[in-house]
Order: C-alpha cells, then sequence, then structure tokens
C-alpha cells in the first residue's frame, strides 16, 4: 500500500530556485558560451522565393583577412550525410521524402535559404565575408500559396519529386459520416483560413560546437528542447557514432516548440568545427529568426457541419490543406493530430476527416505550441457561426454539445475516452463569473452610444498526457519517462532528467514534488538538466512534463526513499517499515530521538559498510509510464472592444476556468496559462510572417512582426476547477499550450459577437486593424 | 579606438572598432554577458542598460559613444550578488520565465521607479511597453514592479 507522503511544497507557488540567477545577470545562454580559440559563422541566405543556384563564389571573402573558411553547399554536401531533417527522420511518417543538401547547392527554396557559411575571428568579420560571397541566381517561378502548390503543374521544388504534394491526400470515417450528413436537418459549410504566425523566442536559435580531433569527441552547447534529440541529429548529419556527440545546454531563453532537435544551420556549424578542429560559434540573429528559423499553423479548412434545428452539433466533414513551407520537418505530422482532436470535448458521432500538405517556397512549417490548435479554432468558431444561425446563445449551444461526465466515460468519435473531462463544469463556472445577461445589458446600452462591445467563449481539451486508451498499446499515454535520482554523502537528492526547460521552471517544480516524496527540504534538492552524457533521454514539449516527469520524479523518489529505509534500517537497528524520513532525518515513525541525517545514511554507504544489497552508491534508475494519464481542458471568455472608426480592438476582460489536475506550483502554472493567452492575442491581433505574392518575405524585423506588449495585454482572471483524479498518486497535468490553443478562438469569437450588428461574419483568424475595416466595410456592402 | 568606460562603478579601457556596438562591448569585450541581445534594432528592450543613470538601448548604441560615461548593467544593481528591492520583488512575485527578457525589464523598471516612485500600473505598463516579453503575458511583471514600488514607499 502506497504511503501518500505529506505535501508541504507540491501545491504551494514556491519561489523560482531559478531566478537569483537570472535576475543578477547570472543566467548561461548559448551565446554567452565563450570557448580558446573559438570562431564565428555567419551565412550567406538567399533573396529569392525560388531560384536555381548558378554559381557561388567565395574567393574574395575567403581573401579576406579575419576570415577562416567559407564552405559553399557544395563544400557541406561532401562534409556530412544526405538526408532529411532529423527530426522529420526520426519521426518517419512516410510519404514522399524530397531530396535536398544541408544547405543549398542546385537550387534555393524561400527567402532566407542558407547558401553558405562564413566562418571568420568574429561575428562582424563573418558578415563582411558574407557580403563578398558572390551568389549567381536564376529566378524560378514562385510557389507562394497553397492554391498554388496544389496545381499539379506548378513548378516542383523538389527535383525527385513530380509535384508539390508532399503530405498526400488521405480521408478517414469515423461513425456514419453519411447517414449523419443525410438525415440531418440543415447542413452549414464552412471555409476557415488560418494565418502564418510564429514562435519567436526571444533568444532566437544557436549553438557553440566544438571537436576535439585527438579524442573525436564533439562538443556541442546548444540551445534545445532535448540535448539527446539535438546529440541524435548531429551524430545523423555529421555520419558520428551517437555516443561521440555530448550536448550540453544551459539556460534556453524560449522556445515554444521551434527548438526541437538540429537545424539545418546547426548542423552546418557542427560540421564546420569538424573540419577546422576549432569551436565555431553561430547566434541567429533577429532577421534571421523572423525570416528562416521556421514557421507555423498556415493552414486552411473546408468544413461541412451537421446539425439540427435545435443546436445539435451531430457531425463534421472536414478537409484540411496545410502549407509546410520548403523542407519538411514537423507540417506532415500536424494534420494526424488536428483529425485526432477535431471532436474535442464534444459529443458528436460522426467526423469525416481529410488532409493534404504541400510544400511551397516559404519558411519550413515548424512546431509551435498547440501544433494542433487548428482543431481548436475551427470547431469553436463554427459553434459561434452556427448559434448565430440558430439563434441560439453560445454558451447554449456549447452546454447542448458538451460531453457529460459518465461511467464508464464517453468516447470521443476519433477514439479515445474523455477521462475526467471537466469542459462542462468549466463553461458552467465562466457563466458564473462572467454575469453574461448583465454584460448583454451594457453591450446594448454601449451600442446606443456607438461603442461596440463584444464577448466570446472558446473551451479546449488537451491531451497533456491524455488518457490511457483502452486497448491502446502497452505503454501509457505519452510513452517512457526516465529519471536517475542520488542521494549523496551531503544529503542532497540530485535528480537527473531530460527534461531541458526553457522557462517552464522544472528545477523548482520537480524539485517539489520529490522535496515532499523523500522527506527532505526543498532546498536540498537539485535538478540537474542539459548534458546528455548524464541525464536520460526526454524532451520538453507537448505539456508532457507536468504528469511524466512530476510522476517519474515522485515514484523516483519513492522508490529512492525505499532504498535509503532499508540501508538505515541497519544503522538505527529497526525495522525499514518502522522508519520515516523528516526534514532529511530519518527516524523511527514520531521518534526524533532515534534520528540521523540522510547524509549520513549515504555516507555510510560510500564507505562500503552497509553491505553489498546496499551498496555504495544510493541512486535509482526509475521510470514512469503516465500512469492513469488524462486530460487538461478549460473555458476561456474575453469581452472586447472594437474601435470600428479605427479598427483598433481592446481586450477588457479576460477569464479562464481551467481543470489541468493538480496544481504542483500554482504561480509557474498561471504564468503558463497567461503566456499562452498572450500569444493568442498577438496571434489575432498583431503577428502574420507575411510573404507577398512572389513569395518575398514581408516580416523581418519587430517593426514588421509585431508582438503583443504590455499595453495590449489585459490582466487574466484565472480559475482553477476541482479536478477528478484519475491516478492513485500522480494527477499532475499539463498546461503549455492550452492558453495558445483556445485564446485565438476566444477573442475572434468576441470580434464577432462586437461586430454582429453590422453583420459581420469572420472565417479567418488573423484581424488587425485594418482588416477589421475591411469586414466592417464588406458586411455594410454585402 | 582607445576607450574608457566606467561600467558598473569600474573605469574599463579597452581598444574597439568604431563600429563596434554598446552592447557587443560589454558582453564580449568586458564579458558582462547579463545584458542580452534580442534583435539589434532597438524594439525588444533585452539590451537595456543605464547610461549616466538613463535607460538606453545598448545594441543601439556605439561602445565609442559611451567613452567618459558611467553605464550600469543588471551585474552592477547587486554588486555582492544579493537581490536588489526590484530583484527581490521581482522573485517574490514569479515575474520572469525564461530569463531572456529579464534583464532589461530589470534595467528599465530601475530607471522608471527612479523618476517615478508613484507610478500606478497604467504609467508602469506604458513605461515597459518598448520591452518585449515572450513567455508570461506581463502580468507577472507588472505586479513585481508594483510590489517593489510599494515596498519602496512603506520603507
Amino acid at each position: 500500500m502506497a504511503q501518500i507522503a505529506a505535501q508541504r511544497y507540491t501545491g504551494a507557488s514556491v519561489k523560482r530556485s531559478e531566478d537569483p540567477r537570472i535576475l543578477t545577470g547570472g543566467g548561461r545562454y548559448v551565446d554567452d558560451i565563450k570557448l580558446p580559440g573559438m570562431l564565428h559563422a555567419a551565412f550567406v541566405r538567399s533573396p529569392l522565393a525560388h531560384g536555381r543556384v548558378l554559381a557561388v563564389d567565395a574567393s574574395a571573402a575567403r581573401a579576406l583577412t579575419g576570415v577562416v573558411a567559407v564552405y559553399t553547399g557544395a563544400d557541406l554536401a561532401e562534409m556530412t550525410i544526405p538526408g532529411q531533417d532529423p527530426l522529420f527522420a526520426m519521426m518517419a511518417s512516410g510519404g514522399p521524402a524530397p531530396e535536398y543538401t544541408l544547405l543549398a547547392t542546385d537550387k534555393v527554396r524561400f527567402v532566407g535559404d542558407p547558401v553558405a557559411i562564413v566562418v571568420a575571428e568574429s561575428r562582424y568579420l563573418a558578415e563582411d565575408g558574407c557580403e563578398l560571397v558572390e551568389v549567381d541566381y536564376a529566378d524560378l517561378p514562385p510557389v507562394a500559396s497553397a492554391a498554388t502548390a496544389l496545381d499539379a503543374g506548378s513548378p516542383p521544388l523538389f527535383a525527385n519529386l513530380d509535384d508539390n504534394i508532399i503530405g498526400p491526400h488521405t480521408r478517414t470515417e469515423y461513425g456514419d459520416v453519411a447517414g449523419t450528413f443525410k438525415n440531418a436537418d440543415r447542413v452549414e459549410e464552412f471555409h476557415i483560413d488560418i494565418h502564418r504566425h510564429q514562435n519567436v523566442p526571444m533568444e532566437g536559435r544557436g549553438i557553440v560546437a566544438s571537436h576535439d580531433p585527438e579524442t573525436g569527441i564533439m562538443t556541442v552547447h546548444a540551445a534545445t528542447q532535448s540535448v539527446h534529440v539535438t546529440r541524435l541529429g548531429i551524430a545523423m548529419r555529421l555520419g558520428m557514432d551517437a555516443a561521440k556527440v555530448r550536448v550540453l545546454a544551459g539556460d534556453i531563453g524560449g522556445s515554444f516548440g521551434l527548438k526541437i532537435g538540429a537545424s539545418r544551420e546547426e548542423i552546418a556549424v557542427a560540421a564546420a568545427s569538424r573540419a577546422l578542429g576549432r569551436p565555431v560559434k553561430w547566434t541567429e540573429d533577429r532577421g534571421e529568426n523572423l525570416a528562416a528559423s521556421g514557421h507555423a499553423r498556415e493552414e486552411s479548412f473546408d468544413v461541412r457541419a451537421a446539425v439540427s434545428e435545435d443546436g445539435d452539433l451531430l457531425g463534421l466533414d472536414v478537409r484540411m490543406v496545410i502549407d509546410i513551407g520548403a523542407y519538411p520537418v514537423m507540417g506532415t505530422m500536424v494534420p494526424g493530430i488536428v483529425q485526432a482532436m477535431m471532436p474535442g470535448p464534444y459529443k458528436m458521432a460522426a467526423l469525416g476527416f481529410e488532409s493534404t500538405a504541400v510544400a511551397t517556397n516559404k519558411a519550413s512549417y515548424v512546431a509551435y505550441r498547440g501544433p494542433w490548435a487548428s482543431e481548436t479554432f475551427v470547431r469553436e468558431r463554427i459553434l459561434d457561426l452556427l448559434a448565430r444561425d440558430l439563434g441560439l446563445d453560445p454558451l447554449e449551444i456549447r452546454l447542448r454539445n458538451v460531453a457529460p461526465r459518465t461511467d464508464p466515460p464517453l468516447m470521443m468519435v476519433t477514439g479515445r475516452p474523455l477521462v475526467g473531462v471537466t469542459t462542462k463544469e468549466s463553461l458552467e463556472r465562466v457563466a458564473q463569473l462572467i454575469d453574461i445577461p448583465a454584460f448583454r445589458r451594457r453591450q446594448a446600452q454601449a451600442r446606443e452610444q456607438g461603442r461596440y462591445l463584444g464577448i466570446g467563449l472558446a473551451t479546449f481539451i488537451e491531451g497533456a498526457p491524455g488518457p490511457r486508451s483502452p486497448g491502446g498499446p502497452g505503454e501509457g499515454p505519452m510513452g517512457i519517462e526516465h529519471m536517475r535520482l542520488w542521494l549523496s554523502e551531503d544529503g542532497i537528492l540530485t535528480l537527473y532528467t531530460g527534461q531541458m526547460p526553457h522557462g517552464q521552471s522544472h528545477q523548482t517544480t520537480l524539485a517539489q514534488i520529490a522535496a515532499d516524496e523523500f522527506g527532505v527540504p526543498f532546498e536540498q534538492v537539485r535538478v540537474v538538466v542539459g548534458d546528455s552524457d548524464a541525464v536520460p533521454f526526454g524532451l520538453t514539449g507537448g505539456s508532457r512534463s507536468a504528469t511524466m516527469t512530476g510522476g517519474v520524479a515522485l515514484h523516483g523518489a519513492r522508490q529512492l526513499k525505499g532504498k535509503v529505509l532499508d540501508a538505515a534500517a541497519q544503522l538505527i537497528e529497526a525495522s525499514a517499515a518502522d522508519l520515516e524520513i523528516v526534514d532529511g532525518q530519518v527516524q523511527v515513525v514520531g521518534d526524533p530521538d532515534t534520528a540521523i541525517p540522510v547524509g549520513e545514511v549515504a555516507r555510510q554507504a560510500a564507505a562500503g559498510r552497509l553491505g553489498d544489497d546496499v551498496g555504495t552508491r544510493l541512486e535509482v534508475q526509475a521510470q514512469f509510464d503516465g500512469g492513469e494519464g488524462g486530460w487538461s481542458g478549460g473555458t476561456h471568455c474575453a469581452i472586447v472592444e472594437v474601435d470600428v472608426e479605427t479598427g483598433i480592438v481592446t481586450v477588457e476582460r479576460y477569464v479562464a476556468a481551467e481543470d489541468c489536475g493538480a496544481l504542483i506550483n500554482p504561480a509557474v502554472v498561471e504564468g503558463q496559462i497567461r503566456g499562452g493567452i498572450a500569444q493568442g492575442i498577438g496571434a489575432v491581433l498583431l503577428e502574420r510572417s507575411a510573404y507577398d505574392a512572389d513569395g518575398n518575405y514581408q516580416s523581418a524585423t519587430f517593426m514588421d512582426y509585431l508582438l503583443p506588449t504590455a499595453c495590449e495585454i489585459p490582466r487574466f482572471e484565472i480559475e482553477h476547477l476541482e479536478t477528478v483524479p484519475t491516478d492513485a498518486d500522480v494527477n499532475f497535468r499539463g498546461v503549455g499550450e492550452g492558453g495558445m490553443i483556445v485564446a485565438p478562438p476566444t477573442v475572434v469569437n468576441a470580434i464577432e459577437d462586437a461586430l454582429s450588428p453590422f453583420g459581420v461574419r469572420i472565417y479567418e483568424q488573423h484581424l488587425p486593424p485594418a482588416r477589421i475595416l475591411e469586414l466592417i466595410e464588406e458586411a455594410n456592402a454585402g | 579606438m582607445d576607450i574608457s568606460v566606467t561600467v558598473n562603478g569600474e573605469t574599463r579601457t579597452r581598444s574597439v572598432e568604431a563600429r563596434r556596438t554598446l552592447a557587443d562591448f560589454l558582453r564580449d569585450d568586458l564579458d558582462l554577458t547579463g545584458t542580452h541581445v534580442g534583435c539589434e534594432h532597438g524594439v525588444c528592450g533585452a539590451c537595456t542598460v543605464l547610461v549616466d543613470g538613463r535607460a538606453v538601448r545598448s545594441c543601439l548604441m556605439l561602445a565609442v559613444q559611451a567613452a567618459g560615461r558611467e553605464v550600469t548593467t543588471v551585474e552592477g544593481l547587486a554588486p555582492d550578488g544579493a537581490l536588489g528591492p526590484l530583484q527581490q520583488a521581482m522573485a517574490d512575485s514569479h515575474s520572469f520565465q525564461c530569463g531572456f527578457c529579464t534583464p532589461g525589464f530589470v534595467m528599465q523598471a530601475t530607471a522608471f521607479l527612479t523618476d517615478h516612485p508613484d507610478a500606478g500600473e497604467r504609467e508602469i505598463r506604458e513605461a515597459l511597453s518598448g520591452n518585449i516579453c515572450r513567455c508570461t503575458g506581463y502580468q507577472s511583471i507588472i505586479d513585481g514592479v508594483l510590489l517593489a514600488a510599494q515596498r519602496s514607499r512603506q520603507a
């Protein structure tokens, strides 16, 4: 029988152990690394969306004092192993595999495509060298939109493929799609567009690669969400034994999905270091980051909805086209997740889903916080459009369609059980927090004064980690998470985790859980991350760490405690079953007079005095399969005001009722929720990775790619719902992506509500002031 | 060019190229890597330092323009390694996540609070609207600055 440990830290907003460093300039980011003899790299990049590379002349650059080497695409092709993006290759998603080189050789395929790398004694000199590299291009017709790419006659980006279809068309049906649509009272059709936008971490990508020719060891300092995925990617493309690549990571200045694995530029830097036998650093500048690091979300949806006159959403039939940009990284994997999540927490009994992924002459599609988020946008937008057509309130149509909690739980029509999902409760809670009838009265009065207020609701669920599926694979909802835990002679409990925090505060939250379960003060727990020679395999992403790593910290601490108590039994002369660890002391239960510090047990073991069964090192290798898992989710509600003269939207109030299970650290949880909502508001009101009709990138500075500031983002009111426990021990659920998933439909729904007197209907996500004014004008002309 | 700059109270003399930015001078020549470079075009505010007490974007200023002046970086706010009052209030408020924008916010808020110790939320938001944070949604940062202002008034 598992003993539930006292909860001294877990559940409290413990102050972050990361903060004293980052607040005093003591953070250690990849650009802060300085190694003896280190060189600096910069890239020559394509100014064209689509072109043939006729010649690259690097002679003037090579002759510049301070330039150590210039490697063209052809040079790099000889220095590396050809193949796909490592992440794409590792995910083995199937479908056509375009052939291309690490840096462009025959063709360039987007504005910013790297063509050559210049390595010099300083970054300034490397950039001087880039100016001197002469590249002759011949223009090719750009494939600047998904519509063009779908045309079989569009010029193929890749010579080994006949067209630009990278993810071939597929169709899947769940439930009786034909019958549902045939028998429905109404079938409505919508076309919905999501615009291209991007991660924009405040720190761009970067790497310091240092190859030691004597040992053959490549040491890489990286900004990454996983030191091991980066290690495997570099080894794969450099043709190295993966054991000879060591990846280290310190602090990471945000990522939001961008920094998974090893990008083309990072692999090129590692290859340059190996060729030169010296450390080489590359730090992505903001122009490169905005143009070339990767973009997300450019997707369009043709949707048919089968509904009853009463407002029952009976089924959807969805056709998705995703623009994955030039080089496949993540884009072809997104439609499968969108499909699986399309029903959300609703009862709909039929879903038809088809998708096609196309390549275009734009930056590659990368993961961005909630990569499948479009399903929530499409579904929550359609619910409001249907409600308007049927004369229902947005709250009413959701309450009518949301799956109630039943035993056993209802299944999404795509197959996963809605275990412990509290969407209905979150809708009811939001309706309590915001007095909607009172708002409607205020809205009516404001309209009489020419002011346009609107309210928007949206719900989401997130598999963070998701439930253990009946009949699913033997592994839990998100694979297996590993952790090594060690009690050292000074009494410090050290956790070695493959998580690679980049803002998530794991060094605080994992220590909270382990301190409680093991029985030491929080300050006595150390969390080691960011060294592929020391930490187990892992990845920070997919909102998986709360359950998976929180869970392995809990179970691992329990396992190590058992080992320590067994060892201490020899010292205290009591049965291990009668011992406990309290505040770092092992003692007979309830008897502080018998206490000895945990470090003393470790010292006795290290001295070999506790026998072979204990050994000399108090350490365990723990693993956790996610237990019973569960969903995160909730309802968000925004009240906005739209200035119909300027098109400016102001978010007046924003309320979130969420259930992410048991909170490890409420301040950390709320920080994740607020940050995600801010990105979602930015996506709707400001942010767009814009290309012109010829594929020229238009958003390469922060004057063009606008991010929300403290003046656009309101205070958020966050409520945590009572959780339905699904697991005996581990009920923490991830919260990293929900805000970014649900804020866009919440805000767009509010804007449409504000503009309802004009008859405006919204079928898109990006609504900057100019677009708001157009929508009003179009509706007036309508 | 040879320049002397007083950085965090200490006179530092170096030979620099005319084109070298103050940010690169601080980070690479003086190893003061607490100052971060986020955009190199003066929008994000991550590189904010104090020059003669005023908040300045060190990516838009040349090192030679700082010659003979007093520069304060985030490392200079609490030289003994402790947290200053604003830094403590920000830690208490869970102000930050990844930490990359942090030094810029700390320096901008330091300069602002010096001149406006009684500022309210709206003024603080406007004063910090030239600094971008991608992680937090700002509320926790604003709360940290408000807490520091409140504590300084009570002190």
